[in-house]
């Protein structure tokens, strides 16, 4: 989008009469439409105005493409548009992995891992042919495929992967999940290139070693090897030209506005070769309302996580369709049980049995979720919802152990006090732009209010949120509403373990020894049947403590216009089956429209 | 005088002299003032008919309610006795027979006259009365407690019903008493915003074209940097990085608003300063703050007046606007602009919900605007129409 | 006219400056920074700590100060800290999306405003004068995101889904996915569908002040004494409104441009979020969110470059439009 140079209209010549300044005024805007005009050559245009490293990777990817015959066949062609609330902050930088829809764009689009999940989340061949660890499990060697091909031509090969291992686990490039490889030996000492297709990693022996490659997508080392750690975070492969070696290549990028990806089509056959789709196009459309909009005026064909209300009336809309899928998402309250009033977990028990969470559930939720107990969301193998039997909604029960507890209602009073006249205060922070948490405090203090605990719900903006509840040494919160994405692989050492309690995640703030042996050893126990107790015996320990009250497991929801076909979600994601999305030619309109 | 008092009385007799004593606002609707006669009858009316129906909740409000509660039993009764007050004073200067006695209230004021006699604005300052007044009544008036949730199964994003008579909103809440309850927040928050920003405003104004130099030179200069930085983004910086409160917000709104009024009263009380009584207080060795307060002021503020009414509305609709964003006031407290950014995820399906108090914010602050409006002509004597 | 050009650039100095140490300070006093968005169980306490050094946010407050001012007056605006980005090529993509999307609002707003000002100066105090006025406070009075949605459900949800129009404007974007493949004029066509709701939202909030302000200056020339002669000429009395009263009506008119840049520019905040647009206001929102201070700073250089331009501008066509105002008379 650049502009051409500012040109005086012919009116100069007729002097600086009244009627061409007034032209002038008139013509400002349309100069201004024919000036970022996207006239011309598409693959031209996109080079504009990009930095060098962009202006010389992308004509090879262009040239290489170029030389490679498109698939044909009846499902083969068309436009799909995915239309999102937030933009793609991270764009195709794996090494600065960290919001979700970045991450599935690279995993599923432009990127490939070393293994992916099939349906029933075992773990299968993708860039890695086969693997396979040492006795002791402190190694694991992958075997990769020969056949795939970065987007500019050049082979993918064990050197690449080395090259993510390292510049991840290098502290310059501040690689935020760094954690993923906590147990691997530092540097060299961690990988060995056994040749250009054969790679092996040292670690010390621990759970779930897989997970770590289905998550994190191999990056270019022959685009990237120059560049210093400290700035790959802003390089410009991840936002302007990113190039992978997945089943769609990168086309362009408008900033604000959309992502655009043709077909590779020489992704390996073997793999499910070249998707059906000529283009996907990624939309950001901030205002949910607007992009309801979008989607029954058929602006996008997919319109990523709705709300529930507006779910129901995609349901009802003809023409569209309502998808529902587990999610890896729960959404909880911690308490901080640093604070006198909430150290004892009667307390914390009775705030949980207060709280209707099935109605809420099915009244803001739409009923589209399960309510949750302890951190372990249903998509996972260890998922027990009667670990610890269920807190159920009891609010007699809840005012019975408030008063066990030390905390009375007088009579006629509305808050309960303790011996000292100490109010049952507890103030509830949660952040702006999030109507699930929001709704979650005001359902709450309205709850809660019945049994005589009073609940402040304040709202703060998120960076401001963060400064207050991580703060080791403030822990300016009683409670605090919040809800993320876990990894496949669970692990809540971050928010419980007594080790961490000085670190920014501990909300919480308990110690429990118990619950320190059992996070330690759900880590290091590889085989699954001798994990079960412990994952079982950790759920009932987090019902018993209550550190957190968890409210939900959100099931995720996706409005489709029906057009669109091969659709499939679950809990890898909306877009683990893009490759197979097709339009049936009658419905594809004319050519790139959406 | 006792032919008159039978005129007034008129063909009713004994029965229509007691009815025009009660009330006496008859008597100007009789006399062809419908206007305000049906006004002056309209309003203790109503009241009537809230004491009436809220007669339950009289007693407890004044034995043992809140400071609200209590204020709204107040208004009530003030209300009801002033309306009557107003309008035994109009029946007494209707023009008598063949007199030539003045036609109705005449303030002597001739700003006041000219304003009273816009029809528009008159309108626009009642529907202010009006919206203030069942501000205050709200206590009295709201069915139900705002914050108290229904079932958030089968109660919420109810259509308007007679249980509801607005429906209700996404827990099940009362529209109708978040609606009430909610103009109080809209309307103080327009209130305390402007006082906030004609305070400082004219301070500053005032300072600056007083004092003139250097002086105005700066102060100037500090104003035209607010005014050239777009106010959204500077509101949304303080609101966001600091927890937004009602009292936040509120204040925030006026120092935003604040070097508008600055401009107007220093323009004002740069052209007020070189007249003859206050070169002529300045030449008696007056101190220049007595000059200043005691005659420039008071001559430069009628403009304030205006800019002033305009405020109310704008930080209204600036406050809606900072709901949209995620900055309103903290919930469950209901403010219009909260209710109608909330209620705009439904706007397909339960679409009053945003409707509702999205027409309540319009209709204030075009009242506003329409009186801030008809005060400017009122006081532009080229503009009177 | 050169001198007094150069004196108000000179004065623009220290207020664009002001503006800028204004911003710097909030964002400073602001709880927080870039990194608040990685934060997450999971994420190594170690790894935040690097990349607040990679993004430089380890030095004092005031070192970073002067170097972003230095950095600046040479005319760079550092790296974006949450769209891994240059802040050059951040603005560069957004602010000729904000310009075009105000250029056409004012240009409506002002184009609307001064027509029915006039409309309603010709019929002062009938019933059209009493109508326009309402109809353009009731815009006045609407919140703006208000507005902008309700505009969308009827002319583009209502408008394609239930009228069936051919040429419903879209809800959100600058232009159609398959804008790269039409011809020439379907192109500019496409960019106005795209256009017209966003502008309009944006101008019907402007429109009320300038129809007043125009109706009052209207008023105040018709009621001199040349155009009375000019009347009395036998001078048709459009030809009287529009030739001769409309342009001396104008100047004080055109002054408003410079007062209401600074109100679009807060307008398109909305505007921007609601109609998917994207542009500097809402850039500048986001930014404040994600603590990425050079893009809030630059922006709000930006925004105050721009309000300073555009009042200069005004002036000058206030002096162009008016020939009784030299410009000395109005410099302070």
């Amino acid at each position: 989008m650049t502009e051409t140079p500012y040109r005086k209209p012919g009116c100069r010549a007729a002097g600086p009469g009244r009627t061409c300044r007034m032209a002038m005024l008139l013509l400002f805007p349309v100069l201004l439409l024919g000036g970022c005009g996207d006239g011309g050559d598409p693959a031209v245009r996109a080079l504009q105005g990009l930095p060098e490293f962009c202006r010389e990777v992308l004509p090879r990817v262009q040239a290489h493409q170029a030389t490679l015959t498109q698939p044909s066949g009846e499902r083969f062609g068309g436009t799909a548009v995915v239309g999102a609330v937030g933009e793609m902050a991270d764009g195709i930088n794996a090494f600065s992995l960290a919001d979700y829809t970045s991450a599935q764009h690279q995993t599923f689009l432009n990127l490939m891992t070393l293994v992916r999940l099939d349906e029933s989340l075992g773990f299968q061949p993708y860039l890695a042919r086969s693997w396979e660890f040492s006795p002791d499990g402190s190694e694991v060697t992958f075997h990769l495929r020969d056949d795939v091909r970065w987007h500019d031509g050049e082979p993918t090969t064990a050197h690449d992967v080395a090259f993510t291992f390292l510049r991840a686990t290098d502290p310059g490039t501040a690689f935020p999940n760094a954690a993923f490889w906590s147990r691997y030996r530092e540097g060299d000492e961690g990988v060995e290139v056994l040749d250009d297709h054969t790679i092996r990693f040292r670690f010390q022996p621990h759970a779930e070693v897989l997970d770590t490659w289905r998550a994190m997508p191999i990056m270019p080392r022959h685009l990237l090897e120059d560049v210093a750690p400290a700035d790959l975070r802003s390089h410009p492969f991840g936002i302007r030209c990113p190039v992978g070696n997945g089943p769609f290549v990168f086309q362009e990028r408008r900033p604000g506005q959309s992502w655009s990806f043709v077909r590779n089509p020489e992704f390996p056959e073997a793999l499910g070769g070249p998707p059906y789709l000529d283009r996907y196009i990624f939309r950001v459309i901030p205002e949910q309302s607007t992009l309801l909009a979008e989607l029954l005026t058929g602006g996008v064909d997919l319109y990523v996580a709705p709300t529930p209300d507006q779910a129901l009336r995609i349901q009802e809309e003809e023409g569209l369709r309502l998808l529902d899928f587990d999610f890896r998402s729960y959404v909880f309250v911690a308490w901080n049980s640093r604070r006198p009033q909430l150290a004892d977990p009667r307390v914390r028990r009775a705030l949980t049995m207060g709280i209707n969470r099935q109605e809420i559930l099915d009244g803001l939720l739409m009923g589209f979720g399960t309510v949750a107990d302890a951190g372990v969301p249903p998509f996972h193998w260890a998922h027990d919802p009667e670990a610890g039997g269920r807190v159920a909604y009891d609010p007699e029960g809840a005012a019975a152990l408030l008063d066990e507890a030390g905390w009375r209602l007088e009579d006629g009073g509305s808050v309960r006090t303790d011996a000292q006249g100490n109010r049952l205060e507890i103030s509830v922070k949660y952040n702006t732009g999030n109507q699930q948490r929001q709704d979650v405090a005001e359902v709450m203090q309205a709850q809660l209010s019945r049994i005589g605990v009073a609940i402040r719900p304040e709202v703060l903006e998120w960076a401001t949120l963060v400064e207050q509840i991580n703060d080791p040494v403030r822990r300016d919160f009683d409670g605090v509403v919040l809800g993320w994405v876990t990894e496949f692989r669970v692990d809540d050492r971050d928010l419980f373990h007594s080790s961490g309690v000085d670190q920014p995640f501990h909300w919480s703030g308990i110690q429990d020894p118990e619950l320190d042996l059992l996070l330690d050893s759900l880590q290091v126990v590889m085989d699954r049947e001798a994990a079960r107790p412990l994952w079982q015996r950790y759920q009932e320990r987090a019902v018993e403590l209550q550190p957190l009250t968890y409210f939900f497991y959100p099931r995720r929801l996706a409005g489709v216009n029906e057009r669109v076909e091969g659709v499939r979600m679950d809990v890898r994601g909306e877009w683990v089956t893009v490759a197979e999305w097709w339009i049936p030619e009658a419905a594809r309109g004319s050519p790139g429209e959406g | 005088m006792r032919e008159d008092r039978r005129r007034l009385a008129g063909p009713g007799g004994a029965l229509g002299r007691a009815a025009v004593r009660l009330v006496p606002a008859l008597a100007l609707l009789r006399e062809g003032r419908v206007w305000s006669g049906l006004l002056l009858l309209a309003v203790p009316a109503g009241l009537l008919a809230v004491a009436v129906l809220r007669f339950d909740r009289l007693v407890p409000f004044v034995v043992s309610g809140a400071m609200d509660q209590r204020l709204a039993v107040l208004t009530l009764v003030v209300g009801l006795v002033s309306s009557w007050w107003m309008a035994e004073r109009g029946r007494r200067r209707l023009p008598l027979e063949g007199g030539a006695g003045p036609v109705g209230p005449r303030p002597r004021d001739p700003l006041l006259r000219a304003f009273l006699g816009m029809p528009t604005g008159v309108a626009a300052l009642v529907v202010i009365v009006l919206f203030y007044l069942t501000a205050l009544l709200t206590p009295l008036l709201a069915p139900f407690d705002p914050a108290m949730q229904g079932d958030l199964v089968t109660g919420r994003l109810l259509p308007p019903s007679r249980d509801h008579l607005l429906g209700t909103d996404q827990f099940g809440r009362d529209q109708l008493s978040r609606l009430l309850y909610g103009a109080r927040i809209s309307l103080v928050i327009g209130l305390v915003a402007v006082t906030v920003a004609v305070t400082l405003g004219t301070v500053v104004g005032a300072v600056a074209g007083y004092a003139g130099g250097w002086i105005d030179a700066v102060l100037m200069r500090v104003v035209d940097m607010v005014i050239s930085f777009p106010r959204l983004v500077l509101l949304i910086a303080i609101v966001a990085l600091f927890q937004p409160s009602i009292l936040l917000i509120m204040v925030i709104l006026g120092l935003t608003q604040w070097p508008h009024i600055a401009r107007i009263v220093r323009g004002e009380v740069m052209s007020v300063r070189e007249r003859e009584f206050v070169v002529a207080g300045r030449v008696l060795g007056f101190r220049p703050s007595r000059v200043l307060v005691r005659h420039v002021l008071p001559n430069s503020l009628a403009p304030v007046v205006v800019a002033a009414t305009l405020g109310v509305g704008d930080a209204i609709v600036v406050e809606a606007i900072l709901s949209f964003l995620g900055l309103g006031v903290r919930p469950p407290t209901p403010s219009w602009g909260v209710m109608v950014a909330e209620g705009r995820a439904h706007m397909l399906g339960a679409w009053w919900l945003a409707a509702v108090p999205g027409m309540a914010i319009v209709a204030v602050v075009l009242a506003f605007n329409l009186a801030g409006d008809a005060l400017r002509d009122a006081m532009d004597p080229r503009r009177r129409t | 006219m050169a001198v007094f050009l150069l004196r108000r650039l000179l004065l623009a100095i220290p207020m664009v400056l002001g503006v800028a140490t204004l911003v710097f300070l909030v964002l400073e006093v602001a709880p927080g920074d870039a990194t608040a968005r990685y934060a997450a169980p999971g994420v190594a306490p170690e790894a935040l700590e690097q990349m607040r050094r990679n993004m430089g946010l380890d030095r004092p407050a005031g070192e970073r100060y002067l170097r972003w001012m230095g950095a600046m007056l040479r005319g760079d605006f550092g790296v974006s800290l949450s769209r891994n980005e240059p802040v050059r090529e951040v603005l560069a993509q957004t602010l000729p999306n904000t310009l075009l999307l105000s250029a056409t609002a004012l240009i409506l707003a002002f184009g609307g405003g001064i027509l029915l000002g006039t409309l309603q100066a010709v019929r002062a105090g009938g019933v059209v004068d009493r109508g326009i006025s309402i109809t353009t406070l009731l815009f006045y009075s609407m919140p703006s995101f208000w507005l902008a949605l309700m505009l969308i459900l009827v002319f583009s949800v209502q408008a394609r889904n239930v009228w069936d129009w051919p040429f419903w404007f879209p809800a959100s974007g600058m232009v159609s996915l398959d804008h790269g493949f039409l011809g020439s004029r379907e192109q500019i066509l496409d960019r106005i569908r795209h256009l017209t709701l966003p502008s309009v939202s944006l101008a019907l909030v402007l429109a009320a002040g300038i129809a007043r302000y125009m109706r009052a200056s209207l008023l105040e020339v018709l009621s001199l004494d040349w155009v009375r002669t000019a009347r009395a000429k036998g001078i048709p009395e459009w030809r009287v409104v529009v030739e001769h009263a409309m342009r001396n009506a104008l100047g004080p008119v055109a002054t408003l441009f410079g007062l209401y840049l600074p109100v679009l520019f807060s307008g398109t905040v909305v505007i921007e979020t609601v109609f998917a647009w994207p542009g500097m206001g809402k850039l500048m929102v986001d930014s404040i969110f994600q603590r990425d201070t050079p893009v809030v700073l630059a922006a709000a250089f930006l925004f105050a470059l721009l309000v300073i331009v555009g009042n200069l501008v005004a002036d000058l066509l206030h002096a162009l439009l008016d020939p009784r105002i030299r410009p000395a008379a109005r410099a302070r």
